[in-house]
């Protein structure tokens, strides 16, 4: 009962309203590092999957162009994977919970912060679509709404431990932006414990770099 | 806003995926009794071919990871090569949702901290997971289903011994 409270509460957030991590949830015992830079912010997570369906890190995030940071305590759960044989597909719900504080000389303080919204993903070994979105409260820095959507294909399939490659499209949409919504062509390079992404924002000229890394 | 209620009510309704079902579990059982009939050890099976790897790369034993049964057979790397001459067991299970190498790490991991385990490795092309279990070792059917659930996959087939080397008597 209580999962479901928590459910209903990080989807109803979610509804509201950058964006979460790729890969949140792990196998238990999982430690993940994961480094997003998107067209305006840029931050790190560290989380630990103590059970396969859900995990818990703590995430620092900077927003560039407004001059703020964010700690949060971030908790994702797995609400549902579907299983193939030559598939897999995910649900996941995120937040956190944390502060708001002022950078690089911005006078408005600290205030307290919270997120949350959902991702889901589907891929095969030759193709992939995503969907993630976020609803940012960050007290008096403001509010945001940003959702993302993802296709890409892998031009040859790699075996284990091979060095993977995707090319992949994202358009983002942030309705609170001056320029809200937004294109980034990125290639994505996946090799054992190591995914790195690499794009370039159309329209604010903005490099993507995404890592992540998978203990 | 119908949208957002649709999505909600799918969320919500929606249980964790669970292991391998009990079904899943005993389809499992069949093809290792079928398939099992051999007196030849695994180990001295494995010992009539000569397997080159290099830099670590997974070797396909009899030329092929799909055996003669047409299911995936066991992989062969420098470490499930050493332990099978060692008089390991091997055991080959049929993983779902294996599409990534984060799902690879994910089963090593959870299959490798085992002490029954003494080498394991995931086939994304035969989306396979091949374990040799230390000599006198056992692991069962539903332990590596938990396992696997552990890793965040479902297992959906096992096959031991010869049926995991592709070997159909």
């Amino acid at each position: 009962m209580r999962a479901r409270a928590l459910a209903a509460w990080l989807l109803a957030l979610s509804l509201y309203s950058g964006i979460s991590a790729a890969r949140p949830v792990s196998y238990t015992g999982g430690l993940t590092l994961i480094e997003e830079s998107d067209r305006q912010s840029t931050s790190v997570l560290v989380h630990f999957t103590p059970a396969h369906q859900w995990s818990i890190g703590l995430r620092g995030e900077r927003n560039r162009d407004q001059d703020y940071a964010l700690y949060t305590l971030h908790p994702t759960w797995l609400a549902k994977r579907w299983f193939g044989s030559n598939h897999q597909g995910n649900l996941y719900l995120h937040g956190g919970v944390g502060v708001a504080t002022g950078v690089n000389g911005n006078p408005l303080g600290e205030d307290l912060a919270a997120h949350g919204g959902v991702m889901a993903d589907w891929e095969t070994r030759s193709l992939f679509a995503s969907y993630r979105s976020r609803y940012l409260d960050a007290g008096h820095f403001g509010t945001q709404f940003a959702h993302a959507a993802r296709a890409g294909f892998a031009p040859y399939i790699g075996k284990t431990g091979n060095l993977h490659t995707w090319l992949m499209l994202e358009i983002d949409h942030r309705p609170s932006e001056r320029i809200s919504l937004t294109a980034t062509p990125l290639i994505r390079f996946f090799k054992g414990p190591v995914l790195l992404e690499l794009g370039y924002t159309l329209s604010v000229n903005q490099p993507l770099i995404n890592f992540t890394y998978r203990l | 806003m119908k949208c957002v209620f649709l999505i909600s009510a799918i969320t919500l309704g929606l249980a964790i995926a669970p292991g391998a079902s009990s079904e899943d579990q005993s389809h499992n059982s069949e093809h290792p009794h079928q398939d099992v009939a051999s007196g030849a050890s695994s180990a001295a099976t494995h010992g009539a071919h000569d397997h080159q790897s290099h830099d670590g790369h997974p070797m396909e034993h009899s030329g092929s990871a799909t055996g003669q049964n047409g299911h995936a057979a066991l992989t062969l790397t420098d470490e499930i090569d050493r332990a099978l001459t060692e008089g390991g067991t091997p055991i080959v299970a049929d993983v779902l949702g294996v599409v990534c190498d984060f799902c690879a790490i994910a089963m090593n991991k959870i299959f490798g901290s085992r002490p029954e385990v003494a080498a394991v490795y995931v086939d994304l092309d035969t989306k396979a997971l091949s374990l040799v279990l230390s000599p006198g070792s056992r692991l069962s059917d539903a332990e590596i289903g938990e396992l696997a659930v552990q890793a965040g996959y479902r297992i959906a087939g096992i096959r031991r011994d010869e049926a995991a080397l592709g070997i159909t008597l």
